[in-house]
């Protein structure tokens, strides 16, 4: 054992990680591999016989581990996006343009002294967070992100997603509740009053939607608005939309409508007393609440997941590698050489400064960026999910750029305004909206079925 | 200090303590929450009225440390549910004895004391006591002098107003406006440290003129700069003036009227946003300024909408007042002969000047010695403060500080 | 300076004048006593011939032999500053009538006066520290107070009678008291 542990010591550090990692991988592969001999069998009827189940689970844990990079990416793009508003640089110093700035300050959140203040409630101190987060992320479950891509179609999607969304206002009341401090309840109560406040619309100004569409189902919604852009609703459901997005606003508590977190009036509101990763998931929640309500808008609205055009051809690619035989080898080795060559030929050309392998190197980078885009179009016209979730993500993202664009611009309003705006306004709004959708349905089914 | 959650519902009979971190804490453990109360019994009327709490009122304290508080101010807010009842302002977190230390300092030394007043608008601090001490000397400042000091001043004032936008918009929510206009005050104060050697308390006027004459980096960056400033703050107004809930906010907003702004003591736009046109510089003109051409722009709402588009105004009036500065600047020394020891003839004397925020005046007393007997500085902030209590019922915590970021209130000026 | 305004001073409030009126550079000076205050206030800010409705500020001096509260007032009806100054407040027990009757703003003022000075200003419904913290003892600006390092506990507290009940030790002697003939 001496022997051993003078070894060890001689080690340096990276000797040390070395000695260290790579028993333990090769254990863990051993290990695994065995266990896929031995029980693999038995494991993967169980798993086919719960085809449904399995699905789900791995849809859902898809979803959670989705949020985070989403809700890094949101943040730093808030941060840059304002700075640049502002006149200014942003973060630029951790990782290229400063793109870890928002990993960093996960981590930093993580390493925070976590507390309990005097008096608070700890239970549901605790709890609130969680709650939040949690209300926010359950709605994922039915968003489409590309054609197949879903946790679930139930066919009564969207209420189920106002319904959790809905649970939110619990966590943000126990937050507020529990922390034993009048901030704390002030902002509690009035997150609690502006997001119930502006359900109402939200859900509202969807029913003349569902009236057109005649199902919940956001994956049907989505189908039905194949075709051209101009088969989205945003043009058949104008002012719905318009509603939509300012509830949804509110119901993100983002700016023109946070002052549930306004800091120049009750320091953080309900979220005060919070402190290291408690703060970090009220955080977080609303980040991907951003995202979530871009994404449901763009579902609803804006096509979801389809092009703004319809691909106009079928595509006739049956081409079977395998029946190339030798000739594919050939291709694959002789290929990329002559395109090496024929990228490189002009840049060596073009210039006596860029020497013969200058040349060779630029023109191997361009090959593999050609055959990377080469794939990804094959990707996009062939696989309908790749281009359905890069049109998604690109839509989402237009309007959460929208959100962040409304924080650096505008100031906000008042609790009294904003309660008066949801009651007078926008329920009478998005009340007419449904009346008239109503009435043209009527009134359309009625011409339809006249005789001619 | 306490013991961490002590839940039992055993009755407590603690009588209401002191704390001991602070004695001017009262914790009031029947209440079963951590009061900020004063001690018992209230010294004063007013205390007794706003520390007695009616049915459904509670108190909030909006601590010297907060994210919005012009500086370290606490606020005891009196609250019936979102809406304000009453407050009382506490100061005394920036005391830093500045009338006293004036008593135990030369005349010139005076000058580098009250700069840190206010900080934004310096040379108004410097302005009003050199103007008194050299009352007390009977000392004639050159021409020059003055119309450098007239110069400086104004631009002072031009940055003082784009802070305050900036300050106004970030206590509503707006989060660029602030940074907009400190591209304006980074230019000024840019151009202020080529002229005076610092970029905040310049330490630049002196008894008997100013300390160094204009040079010629100082020039170039004015030219440079005024030739853009117009559309620059343009650009900044109209982030803010059109928007229609920035607007909503402000209107109609902390209005007071012009007998109960005069009863308030109010000067400068706080004053003239109620309809008096009063500016000691036309009512009591003071150094060049009866030779310039500029007009006292008024409104009559006396709202914050009022207050703050009346700064803007009075930004244009000081473009002009520079332009006429810079072409009638005449030739000549910058500064009176003076001894190097000064020991005025006993007396009294008041100079008040125009700032940014109001009538800024110094009573000096001299009793023949090299040093002033008693130095008192009036500043507006001071005044204006107190109209806050005044204003605020009926309105919302969250104008609270709308309100008092329409007053303009510095802390140096008023904890003195 | 507004030999006009002198003589209307004059005309008007001959009988309560403590001392000439004085005029220099862009300022009259009046002088009174304590117990004339409110009267020559209200008169001065009523009366359609004077007018002083703006009250600039509102001062405690401590003279070294006796205690002042300086009032500077405007008026549109005349170019200069009026300072008046009332006179002849004792330096144990300074009292004097509070302005807030004509001007509610004067009350902070009044505060800031009575938290460095110890002068009483009978009226005024809020008269309480502003400045030092509530339980301070000593008056700063006051001439027989000086600085050390933890003011509350300094020699300076307990000089007078009404700040503290027990005796005071190392005040500083009279001699040294900073007086001025003003």
């Amino acid at each position: 054992m001496t022997v051993i542990s003078r070894g060890w010591d001689r080690l340096t550090l990276s000797g040390k990680v070395i000695f260290t990692l790579v028993p333990l991988l090769l254990a863990l592969t051993v290990g695994l591999v065995a266990a896929i001999a031995v029980l693999g069998g038995p494991l993967l009827d169980v798993l086919a016989a719960n085809l449904p189940i399995v699905r789900f689970a791995v849809a859902a844990t898809a979803i959670l581990l989705m949020t985070i990079p989403t809700a890094f990416l949101i943040i730093y793009m808030e941060m840059k996006v304002i700075a640049q508003m502002n006149l200014r640089i942003g973060p630029d110093r951790v990782g290229p343009f400063g793109s870890l700035l928002s990993v960093v300050h996960g981590l930093k959140v993580l390493m925070k002294e976590d507390f309990t203040p005097t008096g608070a409630d700890s239970t549901v101190f605790t709890w609130a967070p969680v709650v939040v987060y949690l209300a926010s992320v359950m709605t994922l479950l039915v968003i489409p992100f590309a054609p197949g891509l879903y946790g679930q179609d139930l066919n009564i999607g969207l209420l189920y997603f106002f319904a959790m969304a809905g649970l939110g206002v619990v966590g943000l009341l126990m937050g507020g509740w529990s922390s034993y401090n009048k901030y704390s309840l002030l902002g509690g109560l009035r997150a609690a009053a502006q997001v119930v406040s502006y359900e109402i619309p939200l859900t509202l100004s969807v029913v003349g939607l569902i009236l057109l569409a005649g199902t919940m189902s956001l994956n049907q919604i989505v189908l039905n608005q194949a075709g051209w852009f101009t088969d989205w609703y945003v043009f058949q459901q104008p002012l719905g939309a318009l509603i939509f997005f300012i509830a949804a606003t509110a119901e993100a508590n983002r700016t023109p409508f946070d002052l549930t977190e306004a800091d120049s009036e009750i320091v953080a509101g309900f979220a005060t007393e919070y402190s290291g990763m408690r703060f970090g998931f009220f955080f977080f929640a609303e980040y991907v609440n951003v995202f979530i309500m871009s994404a449901l808008t763009v579902t609803l609205f804006f096509g979801g997941w389809n092009a703004p055009f319809a691909w106009p051809f079928e595509t006739g690619l049956t081409i079977d590698p395998g029946s190339l035989g030798i000739g594919l080898i050939l291709l694959i080795a002789i290929v990329p050489v002559i395109l090496t060559l024929a990228f490189a030929a002009p840049f060596w050309i073009a210039s006596s400064r860029i020497k013969g392998w200058q040349a060779l190197i630029i023109g191997f980078v361009l090959t593999n960026l050609f055959i990377v885009g080469l794939l990804g179009a094959w990707a996009y016209v062939e696989l309908d999910w790749v281009a359905g979730i890069l049109w998604f993500m690109l839509k989402t993202y237009v309007f959460v750029f929208t959100f962040v664009w409304m924080r650096g611009t505008l100031p906000r309003v008042r609790i009294d305004q904003l309660m008066d705006f949801a009651w007078k306004w926008l329920l009478p709004a998005a009340l007419l909206n449904l009346f008239v959708t109503a009435g043209a349905i009527v009134v359309l089914n009625a011409i339809d079925r006249v005789p001619t | 200090m306490t013991t961490p959650t002590d839940r039992s519902d055993a009755p407590r009979h603690e009588a209401p303590h002191a704390s001991q971190d602070d004695p001017r804490v009262m914790l009031d453990r029947d209440l079963g929450v951590f009061e900020p109360v004063p001690p018992y019994p209230p010294r004063t009327e007013r205390e007794a009225e706003f520390y007695t709490l009616r049915d459904g009122e509670m108190f909030i304290n909006m601590g010297p440390q907060h994210p919005s508080t012009h500086g370290v101010l606490r606020v005891v807010l009196k609250l019936d549910g979102e809406k304000v009842v009453d407050l009382d302002p506490v100061l005394g977190y920036l005391h830093r004895g500045v009338e006293k230390l004036c008593e135990n300092a030369d005349y010139h030394h005076v000058i580098s004391q009250v700069d840190p007043l206010e900080y934004v608008s310096s040379l108004f601090t410097e302005w009003a006591p050199v103007m008194a001490f050299e009352q007390l000397l009977d000392v004639q400042v050159p021409r020059r002098a003055e119309y450098i000091r007239v110069l400086s001043g104004e631009l002072n004032r031009i940055s003082s107003h784009a802070l305050f936008l900036g300050w106004m918009a970030l206590d509503l929510g707006g989060l660029t406006p602030i940074l907009w206009s400190f591209i304006e005050r980074d230019e000024i104060v840019e151009m202020l440290a080529s002229l005076t050697g610092q970029r905040m308390l310049f330490n630049y006027f002196r008894i008997g003129g100013v300390n160094g004459d204009l040079n010629h980096d100082f020039m170039s960056r004015l030219g440079d700069w005024m030739s853009r400033a117009t559309e620059q703050i343009d650009s900044g107004m109209g982030l803010l003036n059109e928007n229609e809930i920035f607007v909503r906010r402000m209107r109609g907003l902390g209005t007071i009227d012009t007998k109960a702004a005069l009863r308030m003591c109010f000067s400068g736009p706080n004053l003239r946003a109620t309809g008096v046109p009063f500016d000691v510089r036309r009512a009591h003109p003071y150094s060049i300024y009866p030779e310039l051409d500029f007009d006292i722009p008024t409104r009559t709402e006396g709202d914050c909408l009022a207050r703050y588009l009346l700064r803007m105004d009075e930004l244009k009036q000081s473009l002009r007042i520079i332009d006429q500065c810079l072409h009638q600047m005449p030739d000549g020394p910058i500064m009176a002969k003076m001894p190097r020891l000064l020991r005025p003839r006993p007396g009294r004397a008041y100079a008040a000047v125009e700032g940014p925020r109001g009538q800024y005046a110094t009573y000096a007393m001299s009793d023949g010695t090299h040093q002033p007997f008693r130095m008192r500085i009036h500043d507006p902030s001071f005044v204006h403060l107190q109209a806050v209590g005044l204003m605020m019922p009926g309105h919302l915590i969250a104008d609270t500080l709308a309100v008092m970021a329409s007053l303009d209130p510095i802390m140096g000026g008023i904890d003195k | 300076m507004d030999r006009a305004l002198k003589n209307r001073l004059e005309a008007r409030f001959a009988d309560r004048f403590s001392g000439p009126i004085r005029q220099r550079h862009d300022q009259t000076e009046m002088r009174i006593g304590a117990g004339d205050v409110t009267q020559v206030l209200t008169a001065l800010h009523d009366e359609p011939e004077f007018r002083f409705e703006f009250l600039a500020d509102l001062a405690g001096v401590d003279t070294g032999t006796v205690m002042q509260v300086v009032y500077h007032l405007w008026s549109d009806t005349t170019p200069d500053w009026l300072r008046l100054i009332a006179d002849g407040l004792s330096r144990d027990d300074p009292r004097a009538p509070s302005a807030t009757f004509l001007w509610k703003g004067a009350e902070w003022m009044e505060r800031e006066a009575y938290d460095m000075f110890g002068i009483i200003f009978e009226g005024n419904r809020d008269l309480r520290r502003i400045y030092m913290p509530p339980d301070y003892t000593s008056f700063p600006l006051r001439k027989d107070f000086y600085l050390p390092d933890d003011a509350a506990r300094s020699p300076g507290a307990g000089v007078r009678p009404m700040e503290r009940t027990h005796e005071p030790r190392n005040a500083p002697a009279a001699a040294t008291v900073r007086r001025s003939a003003v």
